[in-house]
This record gives structure tokens, C-alpha cells and sequence, in this order.
């Protein structure tokens, strides 16, 4: 197994408002090989953009590691620092914020190559400029380079801010919600040239959102990571997660989606949980975060210990459920009479 | 559901923006029937023209807009009908929220966030000549039970105290105050979470058979539209180019614009999946592609789409395309979807 | 004297100027006609006259600049340039010539010269503002050609039976005489030039001051902020016009430049906290995060990033503080805490309190004609903000 690309080993990161301070993530693992695809969903406030920045470098962490190569990224100086900068490169959601308005495409693309000297002459400059708009499926790229970001279209925009994450042949490319603005039916086609340049530019991909139906597609060879409330419950392939999904928050989510599929979706089940309210990141539930919320909450159990990512019997993938991993498998949860209103 | 009676007709409506560069075509002569306790929606992507069809309909639209053409007829309770068009502003002020409502997105800032919400709806009543504060009230939290919201507590909360999905929800509710026919929803689940929007539809759901309205909601999520619609239309341009019962529009599409929607989207309930997305980009509005406004995207197109703009047709029962290839389409649907005609 | 005064700005409105003006004036006009563009060579070949009349070389020079860029961005079409042709990309050469770069960079500037010139004229306040500004412009720099400065005092002219030497308007001085029996006109087309550079001066002191220290405390926060920030709210809580006041009065100055100094250190609070609070949300914008990740550094940050998308801010922000220095100048001349300079506008108000001119009705004129002249002077600077907002919008650009 060649060494992984990215780590975040036991990854902490906490923000202070005023005298507070917010955890935002707790104990993050993970592992992130040359050219894989990885997804993170969640619903907001769940942390996965704060994880994306973290994997680029944008953030750094509270507590934990993060290592770059197998070395820790505080380690690196100088030119090896640089070119560390350079392999993490993210793509931000919104294609009308992400381009500074008042530079042509060209001008943006080009600043990144004219800084980090990658390439040689004027000439080389423009053939560059052009081959990375070819790569990204703006053609003809004469056409586009000397428009302002306000001439194009989101779909194109976005496009853009791939090409100019690819002038500095980044190693991995965080996207964040990189889809979520653009039409539903152009999504697919930014999502194949991201599949495509994963194979010819040998780039890892981590994708952020929270659609679960995109994740799956996207990372359908990959994996899928889903959080909550700042913590890790699922991870593992795709096709188990989704297929098989182990944490009842997964399920829950599943279960909830709506399909593009009238008899599919007016007749699917659907998981009901005990309460609608979610726990603000000031006041996480002791133990599992999701505990207050779970139909198969086990009292004494769930709410006593923060349950490890792990192996659970049954599964192919890990989660962080104590009834999975250490127990008999999950149960409904009846609530005791005396709970009822009085 | 088509023997109801129709509560709304929209028909040949036009609404074009004035730009520097000429009129834009933001609709163009859009045609439909809303029927009692019916659920339409409107589906389309960016510029499509769904947005302004919605502010056209209560007559919302900004200064630099002109209607061309086109009426939309309100049938009210007693069997009257009128033209929302031409009603004047007295009449236009009871029309709004008493007859047909509207739901903006739950953005934090479509609520006052220095008015509780209880003053709201206090205001809201008052506005249309409800002064009884009790009655208000009384029906106020009726409606928060029904949204399942906990009623005491979000009728004397400030915005700023809820959450985006509970926002959400008094929209609804405030919408639903004065009993209107219609309610409009403008993307209701577009910008929340997976669980809260979960919320949100049983919730229309389930009132829209206790309270029996009729619901117009546009939004570029088609499976929204596959759980709640008796009605689906879609819109390209400004135009509505099919519109019909939902499972005709999900399982048997004859329009190659609604083809390509349900070709692009990923489903969770099905396994490793191929996908097809819409090559090209939304047309200017201002100077359209001749013919079939769609005809430059299309892998149907043939030569007569660029020369002449097909008409809205039937093409099943309550079912009607404006496409010159609707069996070319239905035919390849059929293949996609795995339906049977 | 010698060489400079007849080449530098000492040229302006003199037949030197004129003379060079016309030679600048060749080259676009050569170029245009040769590409077959008329008009634009004939209007580049006005503005180059102008500009070599109005400020002698350094007018010329930059007028030649401009003009011909214009001209070359008519001849020049953006297809003939390999970058935004519609070929594929092997069949496309790159390279290119130091000329046809050169001239590609000329059109490029012509260019946005065009587009800036058509945002200026489609704000028609905006238009009429910087109409309004050339004219003081051509006044007074043209003025001293057709109008004699009356300085000394004319007990000559003084009417048969009239208790001073105030006189209104009539066909010899339209607008009347003033205290010494000089010509008002003279005064007027005279009296500006001290009192608009001042306040411009004041006006880009206070700028350039405000906005290098508040990109500073916006980009770098931290302890640099705060010494900034306590600096500002230090110089804030001090009221400024008193201040002036006393250090003007205080102080002798022998060069205007000074006062424009005082003013900048004074002023300059107010607009480096705007510029700060800008800087601060712009930092987080998207497009500044992704410069950081490609590590393009706090340079090209600052300065390509961030400042370019509040020029449009700082510009208009400067025109009201030209105005507010105007007002600020006028004020101490008024008050008589500044030494007396003639001829200037606010003198002459000084002088028409002094005087007694508000009680002569004769006196109307001298007096109304400079708060006319100020108020309008500032009446255009407002109005020419709006079209400088719609030039310097980045989202009215258009690529080719």
C-alpha cells in the first residue's frame, strides 16, 4: 500500500466566540491515498468544510496531527514548504464569489503560473493558459480568456476555479459543495471532468456536500465519510455505506431523501427520529452526540462513552456506534411509561 | 383531481424585463390550470423564467417589468371569476394572503428579526382587516400544531431564536393564516438540511389534505416535485414545454428537456448509475434561438426545431409537449425509466 | 526658467504649449488616418492640442499615450491575437513579437480608455459633473488669457455719489467692482487655481495616508491593527475643524502645501477605518482565500486582489474629501486664521465680511460670485462621482 497522501490522525478544532469556545471537530481520522476519492457529507454545522480546510492547509488544528507525505505539515520549510502549499488546492461552491471580478480569465489563470515560475516564456504562458482550459472543457479557450467571470455562466465559472486549481498540478483537490450552485443538469458533466482529470492527472479528490444522491454518484469507486456534529460516524466504500449503512444517523438520512422517482419515493420508509431539535455544537450530548435523537438509543450505553470508529460485526465498513461495534446489534428503543407528559 | 374545478387559469402569459440591450423574454406565453387541493410544480433550472411566473402571479414584479400579454384568471369561493391583472390595488390587497399566499425562501432575512413572531402575524391580520388579536392567536397556534412547531414557545420567539427548518415552518403557517385557495412556494427546500427538509415536506404534505388548498411550488429539485406533486411542469426559456400527471412526467416524458432532467440526476436507491448531463448553457433571453428555444442542447433536434417553434400539444390525458420529436423521446424515456407506455 | 518653463507645466496655455500640443497631436492623428479611422484621429489630435496647451509637455506626453492607444484599439482586432482565436490547440502558434505585443498592450489600454469614456458620458449627472469640472479646469487655466488680473486698487472708478467703490454688474465688468474697485470676473477666473490645488492636494494626502494605513491594519490585524486602530480613535475623538483652527492659526505658512499637510494628518481617520472594515470583508471573500492557497503572496494580494475592487470606494471617497478640505480652506481663509493670499475665492469672501460688503447692496455681486463659484465647483464634484462609480465598477466590463 503506497504511503498515504494526506492524514489527520485524532484532529481536533475548536473556534472562540466571544469567551466560548466551539468545538467544531473532535477526533478526525483520516486517511487520504494518491488519487482516491473521498466524500464528506453532512448537514451543516457538521464540520466538513472545517475538515476540507484542514486537509488543505487553509486551517490549521486545534489538537492532533496532520501530515502531508507521512511527515507532520509543520515540518516542512522553505521549498519543500511550498511545494506542500501547492499539492492541496480547494474549489470553493459559490462560482460567483470564487473569481475576483475585476481580472480575465486569462489574467487569473496566469498569475499562478507567472508566481510559481511554471512556466518559461509569454508564448509558453498563453499555450499553458489554453491547454488547462481545454482540460477543464472550455472550448475554445480563445473564446473565454479575455472575458470577465460576470460574462460567464455558474457552470463555467466553476470550471474556472478548477483550471486555476490545476495551474500549480496540486496532488489533491478539496471541492467544496463545488456543485451545489450550479444547474441541476450541468452538475453531472463538472462531476465527469472531475472523474477524468482524477485518472489523467493522477490528482485525489475530496468532495464535499451534502447530497447524499451526488456523493453516491461521484464517489461511487471511492469512499464516503459522514459526519456529525464535528465527529466521524461512517466511514468506508460507497457502495457498502450507501447500500448497507451501519449508523442509524446514515440511515436516518437515507431514509429521508427524496427520490426522483414518484413510486419509489411516496412509498419508502421512513425512519423516524425521537426529536427534531439539533443539539447546538455549545451544547453536544454527552457520549454519542446523536444519542438524544437515535430510535435505537440504548440508555447507559450511548450516553456514557463517545463510541470509537470502528469494525462492527455484519459490516464491511467502520462506524461509531457502540450497539454495532460492542453490542448486540441496534434495537428500538421504547421509551419507559413515566416519560410520558403528565 | 381533474374534476375539481379550477381555481386558477393562467393563459398565454408573457412578462419581459427592460434591459439596456432590448426587452428580455423572462415568460413567454405560458399556459396552465390550477384545479382545488391540486399540487403543481414548476421545475426549471436558472433563468427559466419559474421565478417570475411566481411574482407574476400575485402581481409582484419589480418596476422594470412589462406583461405583453397574457391573463391569469381567479376563480374565488363563490364561483366569481376576475382577472389578477387587471385588479385594482384595493382589491389586488385582499387578494394577496387571503386568497393566494406566498412562502419565500427561509432565509433569516424574510423575517423581521426585531418583530416576535407573534407580531407578525398580529400585523399580518390587521393588514387585511382581522383585528381580533384572540382569534389570531387561536388560529395561529392551531397552524403551529399542524407545521409541528411547539406552539407557545415559537409564536412569542424572536427569528433569531429558530432554526432554519422551524423558519421555514412558520412561513407556512403564516401563509396559511388567513385561508387562502393557493399558496405559492418559492423553493421551499432549497437551502436546508436533508432531515429538515424531511420536516418540511410531511409537514405540507399532511396539511395540504386537512386544509385542502391547492399549492403552485417551483424548484430545480425534481425529486421534491416526485413526492409532493399531482402535477409537474417544467419550464426552458421562459416556457413551459411539458407539463402533465407526475407519473406520466417521471415515467413517461415526451419533452427532450424533461428527459434530459431525469437523465442528469443521481438516485440514491439506485446502484452504480449512468449519467448524462445537458451539454451548452441557458439561452439569452433577449435574443432567443430561433425555433425551438431548445434546439441547440438537444440530441433530438432536427432540422424543422431551429426553423419553427412547436406548439404546446396534447400528447396523453391532462398530458401536453411542445416537442416535433415527442415520440422519439417518449420512446427512448421508456428505455431510461424501464416504464411500460 | 528657460527650457523647463517653456516645456514643463510652465508651457500651459502659452503658444509653447499650444506648439507642442500640435507635434504630440501628429502621431495619433498620422496613425489614424494611415488605418483609414478618421474620427478617432481627429479627436485624438484635439485632446493631444488640448492637453499640450493646458499642461505644456507632461499634457501632451500622456495625451499621446492615450490617443494613440485609442486609435491602435480601433485598427487592432482581438482575433488577430492567437489567444482569443477559435482554432484548436495545436493548430495555434503563441508566439508573438516584441511589436505585436507592444501593440497589443496599447490596444488593450485604448481599450479601456473607450469603455471608461462611454461609462462617464452614460451617467448623465455624472456627464454634466465632469463637464462642469472642465470648464473650472479651462477657466482657469485658459482664463488667464482673456482676462486681465486686476490687483491694485482703482479709486478711479468709483461712480459719482456712491459711498464706496462697490459697484454691480455692468456691460465693462459683468460682475461688478469690489472694495478696491477691481473687476470681480478677474478675480473669479483667478481665484481658483490656489484653492482647488490645495484641496486636491489635501484630498490625495488624506487618500493615499488612509488607505496604505488601513489596508495594513485590514490584511495584517493583529498588534498592527490595534496600534492603528487606537491611533485613529485617538486623532477621531479630537475635534478637527477646532484644531485646525488653532494649529493654523498657530502656525505660519508659506506654502499652501502645508495646510494641505495638516489637513491629511487630521482627516485621514475617517476614511482609513472605511478602508479597513472593507479590507476586513473583502480578506474572507472567496477569491482572496484561493490566492492564499496558491500562495500568491501578501503583494499580489494587496494590490491585485483587494485594492482593485475598492478603487471604485476610495475614488469617490476622495472626491468628498476634496470637498471637505474645500470647505475646511474656505473656512480658516473666512475666518481669517490663514495668511491672506489673493486672488482666491474664499479671500474674497473674507473681505466681503470684512468690508462690510453685506451691508451694500453693490456689494451683492462680489460677494455672491465666489460662494457661487465654490458651490458649484462642489455641485460637480458630486455630480461627476456617479459616472467615476460606473468607470470604475469591475462588473461593466466587457472582454472581447
Amino acid at each position: 500500500m503506497s504511503q498515504p497522501l494526506v492524514e489527520l490522525r485524532h484532529v481536533d478544532r475548536s473556534f472562540k466566540q466571544g469567551r466560548v469556545m466551539i468545538p467544531v471537530l473532535k477526533d478526525i481520522n483520516l486517511t487520504i491515498a494518491p488519487n482516491e476519492i473521498v466524500c464528506l457529507v453532512g448537514e451543516s454545522g457538521c464540520g466538513k468544510t472545517t475538515t476540507g480546510k484542514i486537509i488543505v492547509g487553509l486551517l490549521g488544528q486545534s489538537a492532533g496531527d496532520v501530515l502531508y507525505q507521512g511527515r507532520p505539515v509543520g515540518d516542512y520549510r522553505g521549498k519543500e514548504r511550498a511545494a506542500y502549499r501547492r499539492a492541496l488546492q480547494i474549489v470553493h461552491q459559490d462560482p460567483f464569489a470564487s473569481l475576483n471580478s475585476a481580472h480575465t480569465i486569462g489574467q487569473i489563470l496566469s498569475y499562478p503560473l507567472k508566481r510559481h515560475k511554471m512556466v518559461a516564456s509569454r508564448a509558453e504562458l498563453r499555450r499553458r493558459i489554453w491547454e488547462l482550459l481545454t482540460l477543464v472543457d472550455l472550448t475554445p479557450p480563445g473564446d473565454v480568456v479575455n472575458k470577465y467571470p460576470h460574462q460567464l455562466s455558474g457552470g463555467q465559472r466553476q470550471r474556472v476555479s478548477i483550471a486555476r486549481a490545476l495551474t500549480v498540478e496540486p496532488k489533491l483537490i478539496v471541492a467544496d459543495e463545488a456543485v451545489s450552485m450550479v444547474d441541476v443538469s450541468i452538475r453531472v458533466s463538472l462531476l465527469k471532468m472531475l472523474h477524468r482529470l482524477r485518472d489523467q492527472l493522477n490528482v485525489a479528490i475530496v468532495f464535499i456536500t451534502h447530497d447524499l444522491a451526488l456523493a453516491k454518484y461521484f464517489a461511487w469507486e471511492g469512499r464516503i465519510g459522514v459526519m456529525y456534529l464535528g465527529r466521524m460516524v461512517e466511514l468506508g466504500p460507497t457502495p457498502e455505506v450507501i447500500g448497507n449503512p451501519a449508523h442509524p444517523y446514515t440511515r436516518a438520512l437515507i431514509s429521508a431523501i427524496p427520490e426522483a422517482d414518484p413510486e419509489v419515493t411516496r412509498h419508502k420508509q421512513r425512519m423516524v427520529l425521537r426529536s427534531e431539535d439539533i443539539p447546538s455544537l455549545t451544547e453536544i450530548p454527552p457520549g454519542c452526540a446523536f444519542h438524544p435523537r437515535c430510535p435505537f438509543y440504548v440508555p447507559g450505553v450511548c450516553d456514557a462513552r463517545v463510541p470509537p470508529l470502528g469494525q462492527a460485526p455484519g459490516f464491511r465498513h467502520d462506524v461509531a456506534c457502540l450497539p454495532l461495534t460492542h453490542g448486540d446489534g441496534l434495537r428500538e428503543y421504547r421509551a419507559p411509561v413515566s416519560e410520558e407528559p403528565g | 383531481m381533474s374534476h375539481n374545478k379550477v381555481v386558477l387559469s393562467v393563459q398565454d402569459l408573457s412578462v419581459n424585463y427592460l434591459t439596456q440591450r432590448g426587452p428580455l423574454k423572462a415568460v413567454s406565453h405560458a399556459s396552465f390550470d390550477l384545479h382545488k387541493g391540486e399540487t403543481l410544480a414548476l421545475m426549471g433550472e436558472s433563468g427559466c423564467g419559474k421565478s417570475t411566473l411566481n411574482l407574476a402571479l400575485m402581481r409582484l414584479l419589480p418596476g422594470n417589468a412589462r406583461v405583453p400579454s397574457g391573463q391569469i384568471i381567479y376563480t374565488r369561493r363563490d364561483g366569481s371569476t376576475v382577472d389578477v391583472l387587471k385588479m385594482g390595488q384595493d382589491h389586488l390587497r385582499r387578494f394577496r394572503w387571503s386568497e393566494c399566499s406566498m412562502v419565500f425562501q427561509a432565509a433569516l432575512n424574510s423575517l423581521n428579526p426585531v418583530l416576535r413572531v407573534r407580531d407578525m402575524f398580529y400585523d399580518t391580520a390587521r393588514a387585511h382587516g382581522e383585528h381580533n388579536q384572540h382569534k389570531v392567536r387561536r388560529r395561529a397556534l392551531d397552524l403551529f400544531r399542524k407545521v409541528r412547531l411547539d406552539p407557545e414557545r415559537v409564536f412569542n420567539a424572536y427569528p433569531h431564536e429558530l432554526s432554519g427548518g422551524m423558519r421555514q415552518r412558520v412561513l407556512i403557517a403564516l401563509a396559511l393564516l388567513l385561508d387562502p385557495q393557493i399558496v405559492i412556494l418559492d423553493e421551499p427546500t432549497t437551502a436546508v438540511d436533508i432531515l429538515t427538509q424531511r420536516t418540511i415536506i410531511d409537514v405540507l404534505l399532511s396539511i395540504k389534505d386537512e386544509l385542502n388548498f391547492s399549492i403552485i411550488f417551483i424548484s430545480h429539485d425534481l425529486s421534491v416535485a416526485a413526492e409532493m406533486a399531482d402535477t409537474v411542469g417544467t419550464m426552458y426559456a421562459g416556457e413551459i414545454v411539458e407539463i402533465g400527471p407526475v407519473n406520466d412526467m417521471f415515467y413517461r416524458p415526451r419533452h427532450a428537456y424533461t428527459l434530459g432532467l431525469l437523465e442528469a440526476i443521481p438516485r440514491l436507491s439506485a446502484g452504480a448509475e449512468e449519467l448524462t448531463s445537458i451539454p451548452g448553457s441557458p439561452p439569452d433571453l433577449v435574443e432567443p434561438p430561433s425555433g425551438c428555444k431548445f434546439h441547440v442542447r438537444c440530441p433530438f433536434a432536427t432540422d424543422i426545431c431551429a426553423q419553427e417553434a412547436p406548439p404546446l400539444e396534447a400528447v396523453g390525458e391532462r398530458h401536453s409537449a411542445a416537442c416535433w420529436h415527442a415520440d422519439r423521446v417518449h420512446a427512448k424515456a421508456l428505455e431510461f425509466t424501464g416504464a411500460e407506455s | 526658467m528657460g527650457i523647463d518653463h517653456a516645456i514643463g507645466f510652465g508651457a500651459a496655455a502659452t503658444p509653447t504649449g499650444l506648439i507642442i500640443g500640435i507635434v504630440c497631436g501628429l502621431i495619433p492623428l498620422g496613425l489614424g488616418l494611415r488605418k483609414g479611422f478618421v474620427r478617432p484621429a481627429l479627436l485624438g489630435f484635439a485632446a493631444c492640442v488640448f492637453g499640450g496647451a493646458a499642461a505644456g509637455i507632461w499634457g501632451g506626453l500622456l495625451m499621446i499615450v492615450l490617443t494613440t492607444a485609442v486609435v491602435i484599439s480601433y485598427a487592432y482586432v482581438d482575433r488577430q491575437d492567437p489567444f482569443t482565436s477559435r482554432a484548436s490547440l495545436d493548430q495555434v502558434n503563441f508566439e508573438e513579437t516584441r511589436s505585436d505585443f507592444f501593440i497589443r498592450r496599447m490596444a488593450a489600454l485604448g481599450r479601456t480608455t473607450r469603455s471608461a469614456t462611454h461609462a462617464l458620458v452614460r451617467n448623465k449627472a455624472g456627464f454634466l459633473g465632469f463637464l462642469g469640472l472642465l470648464f473650472f479646469f479651462v477657466m482657469t487655466v485658459f482664463g488667464p488669457l482673456f482676462i486681465e488680473y486686476d490687483g491694485e486698487s482703482h479709486m478711479e472708478r468709483r461712480r459719482p455719489g456712491a459711498s464706496s467703490l462697490y459697484q454691480g454688474p455692468s456691460r465693462e465688468f459683468p460682475l461688478g467692482l469690489d472694495w478696491a474697485g477691481r473687476d470681480v470676473l478677474s478675480h473669479v477666473v483667478y481665484g481658483g487655481k490656489n484653492l482647488i490645488l490645495v484641496s486636491a492636494e489635501a484630498g490625495l494626502l488624506t487618500t493615499i495616508v488612509a488607505v496604505a494605513l488601513g489596508s495594513l491594519a485590514g490584511l495584517l490585524g493583529g498588534v498592527v491593527d490595534q496600534l492603528l486602530s487606537a491611533l485613529s480613535n485617538f486623532i477621531l475623538t479630537v475635534p478637527s475643524f477646532p484644531l485646525l483652527l488653532v494649529l493654523a492659526s498657530v502656525i505660519t505658512f508659506d506654502n499652501m502645501t502645508y495646510l494641505a499637510l495638516l489637513f491629511a494628518g487630521l482627516y485621514w481617520p475617517t476614511l482609513m477605518r472605511a478602508v479597513r472594515a472593507q479590507v476586513f470583508s473583502l480578506r474572507e471573500r472567496d477569491y482572496v482565500q484561493a490566492a492564499m492557497a496558491l500562495d500568491l503572496g501578501m503583494f499580489h494580494i494587496i494590490f491585485r486582489e483587494v485594492l482593485p475592487n475598492m478603487i471604485s470606494y476610495i475614488v469617490v471617497n476622495m472626491i468628498f474629501t476634496i470637498r471637505s478640505a474645500m470647505y475646511n480652506l474656505v473656512g480658516l481663509v473666512f475666518l481669517g486664521m490663514v495668511p491672506i493670499q489673493e486672488p482666491d475665492w474664499g479671500v474674497m469672501i473674507y473681505f466681503g465680511r470684512a468690508k462690510g460688503a453685506i451691508f451694500n447692496p453693490q456689494a451683492a455681486s462680489m460677494l455672491i460670485s465666489p460662494i457661487i463659484a465654490i458651490a458649484l465647483f462642489q455641485l460637480f464634484l458630486v455630480l461627476f462621482t456617479r459616472s467615476l462609480e460606473e468607470i470604475f465598477n469591475p462588473r461593466l466590463r466587457q472582454g472581447l
